[in-house]
């Protein structure tokens, strides 16, 4: 880090600069008696900024040594360290989690996409239900925002599904301590509808303003941890005359959706829907919005059908290989397919 | 912008009986509200009695899986079947009483119909919708809205062409979400009616594309596809399928002949599948249609 960023008057600044300290690894590897003959300041001065300095490279990198060279940067060990430190939501179904690197990640934008009938609401409910899970059976003990803007969310499916997470959670303690006093799960499925932070959306400027309103919400909801839309195409399909203003707007609420993800450490899962798109002379399927939407997602899960089976497959991610599972959706919610004999096939 | 109290409302949304029990019970209580369900067949399967049946009993209680309310009929098909509605009307004014005894009126005054005879009719006719359920006077509130139906609007107006199917394609997405809104606003349950055609099997696979719990469709005999394509089957909360067999017979005793010996005749057996919803499992019936309505078989 450069001297010239440290708060100091620029007379001081000045003096050190044409005296050569142009870098901080320069002064730390000075005492204030050298430093103050040098720069020609009083011993004063020069114990202050010494000890600004050694302020700021402490709070710059984990490890004390002062290793960066832009304000900001860390280096990619402590990001490895901290990315396995995430948390992930888990799906219910193992085999998908698996596929997932162990569910949905945290400080990430998913976009999840399907025909209708797949099951795409039904893993936004899944999901807000399950990051609810307390951390002492391994979930991550947040809220859940859920924004609806076709109207598909059921009360009576979220409190089955709720319903069947904590006979899970009762059944798992059962198990555990079967020899002890087994303990209550404290959660009823009635709290964890109250941890679900319903919106309802009826027009695209609605969307837009929520997504703008997001980050004073979440700033006063500190533990919400995954924002679901369902879906994030529905109002945009709707005839916007000029196709670059849609791109735009779309693209901005992708930055704000990063940000918050990054923010505020939590999941981000956008559902899409399927259309069919002319290219190389034949119609195909591809998730909804566009070329230019497809790069506004950190990973994109594709659901489809292959046979009478529900599978997922990873379309997008920068970490995860591309592989896919089978899922089925059942009256507790998503779960493995029966059939899951089958491994995971990896592509 | 303040989050909906998922706790404040009953546990199950509210849900329109469609006046068989049967139904009903594979419906899980009946068409959601705040929700557009699409009821496709073949023509002659019995979505048009259905959607008759279901504007009667929205007149309903609450307490009788009614919606307490007056129903919408839109119909871009011709003739109405005006005789039919009538016919209902007073099978149903006879087994509910009460509900227009205090008023003298009859079942008849609470369907209010208006044709649509094409997309931008529609458009206009569903602005005007909002001003007419805030400002009726009449004694019950709109609660159920039936477009009977919708693929009979986009029949000629659309080409083939990519271009045409675009804006075929928004205007699908301008309807479902004009209807939506207004089926939040007021709490409306809406019914929507579309059609089958063929199946053709192209060259891109696209036409065999699986949507929901059902790998083909199948009406007396033949293999079809709901009509409108993905595109449409996108702007749905939920659909649901009813066929027909015409070799699946049932037996209807009638004891109205008048030499005193019992009438028998046979009444095709129609089947209603769930195709996709958020929150039923796929499930399936059959039922009937008699003079008094629709009536399930076991």
């Amino acid at each position: 880090m450069e001297t010239w960023r440290l708060p100091l008057s620029s007379s001081i600044r000045g003096k050190l600069i044409s005296a050569g300290y142009t870098s901080l690894s320069s002064i730390s590897s000075v005492s204030s008696t050298d430093l103050a003959r040098d720069v020609k300041i009083t011993e004063s001065e020069a114990f202050e900024i010494l000890k600004m300095a050694n302020q700021v490279t402490g709070s710059s990198s984990c490890n004390g040594r002062s290793s960066s060279l832009v304000n900001g940067a860390r280096n990619a060990w402590d990001m490895l360290h901290e990315e396995e430190a995430l948390p992930r939501i888990t799906t219910s179904c193992s085999d998908l989690d698996k596929i997932l690197g162990g569910g949905i990640s945290c400080r990430d934008v998913t976009e999840i996409g399907g025909v209708p009938g797949i099951g795409k609401t039904q893993i936004g409910i899944q999901l807000s239900v399950n990051v609810q899970i307390p951390r002492e059976f391994g979930g991550l003990g947040g809220k859940a925002i859920y924004i609806d803007t076709e109207g598909s969310f059921m009360v009576e499916r979220a409190l089955q599904i709720a319903e069947a997470c904590v006979e899970d959670m009762e059944e798992y303690t059962g198990y555990m301590h079967k020899h002890f006093k087994a303990s209550q799960v404290q959660m009823k499925p009635r709290d964890i509808l109250e941890n679900i932070f319903y919106f309802r959306v009826c027009s695209y400027t609605e969307q837009i303003a929520l997504v703008n309103h997001l980050d004073k919400f979440i700033s006063e909801n500190k533990d919400v941890k995954v924002v679901i839309v369902d879906s994030i195409t529905f109002h945009f399909r709707q005839d916007f005359d000029d196709l670059a203003h849609r791109t735009r707007v779309l693209s901005e609420m992708a930055l704000k959706f990063m940000k918050l993800a990054k923010k505020f450490s939590l999941a981000v899962v956008l559902l899409n829907q399927v259309t069919t798109k002319y290219t190389e002379g034949s119609f195909q399927l591809a998730l909804a919005l566009g070329d230019s939407w497809s790069h506004s997602c950190t990973n994109r899960v594709i659901l489809y059908w292959n046979g009478d089976e529900r599978y997922a497959y990873i379309d997008k991610s920068p970490s995860l290989p591309s592989a896919s599972a089978s899922y089925t959706v059942t009256g507790r919610g998503l779960r493995n397919s029966s059939s899951s004999s089958k491994r995971v096939k990896m592509m | 912008m303040k989050p909906r109290s998922l706790l404040s409302q009953s546990p199950t949304s509210l849900k329109l009986t469609t006046g068989c029990e049967t139904l009903d019970e594979c419906l899980r209580g009946g068409f959601p509200c705040d929700s557009l369900t699409e009821i496709v067949a073949e023509s002659g399967c019995g979505k048009t009695q259905l959607c008759l049946q279901l504007s009667l009993c929205a007149q309903l209680p609450i307490s009788n899986g009614g919606l307490d309310g007056s129903a919408l009929y839109l119909h871009s098909e011709f003739p109405f079947p005006f005789r039919r509605l009538h016919q209902l009307s007073r099978s149903f004014h006879l087994s509910n009483p009460s509900i227009y005894a205090d008023h003298n009126d009859n079942p008849c005054d609470h369907v209010f119909i208006q044709n649509v005879h094409s997309v931008d009719h529609l458009f206009d006719v569903m602005s005007k919708i909002e001003s007419f359920v805030t400002n009726s006077k009449t004694r019950l509130p709109l609660k159920l809205i039936v477009l009977d139906s919708v693929a009979a609007l986009f029949r000629s107006e659309f080409e083939n062409t990519p271009s045409d199917l675009r804006k075929r394609a928004s205007c699908f997405f301008k309807i479902s979400g004009k209807l939506k809104q207004l089926a939040n606003k007021f709490g409306l349950a809406v019914v929507i009616t579309n059609q089958v055609t063929d199946f053709v099997e192209s060259s891109d696979g696209l036409s065999g594309l699986r949507i929901g719990n059902l790998r083909c469709l199948y009406s007396s005999g033949r293999r079809v596809v709901p009509a409108l394509g993905l595109a449409w089957a996108n702007c749905v909360n939920s659909r649901v399928f009813i066929s027909r067999s015409d070799d699946i017979v049932c037996q209807e005793r009638r004891d109205d002949d008048e030499s005193g010996s019992s009438l028998v005749s046979g009444r095709a057996r129609r089947r209603l599948d769930i195709v996709f919803s958020p929150h039923l499992p796929p499930s399936s019936c059959e039922f009937m249609i008699t003079r008094d309505g629709i009536c399930g078989v076991r």
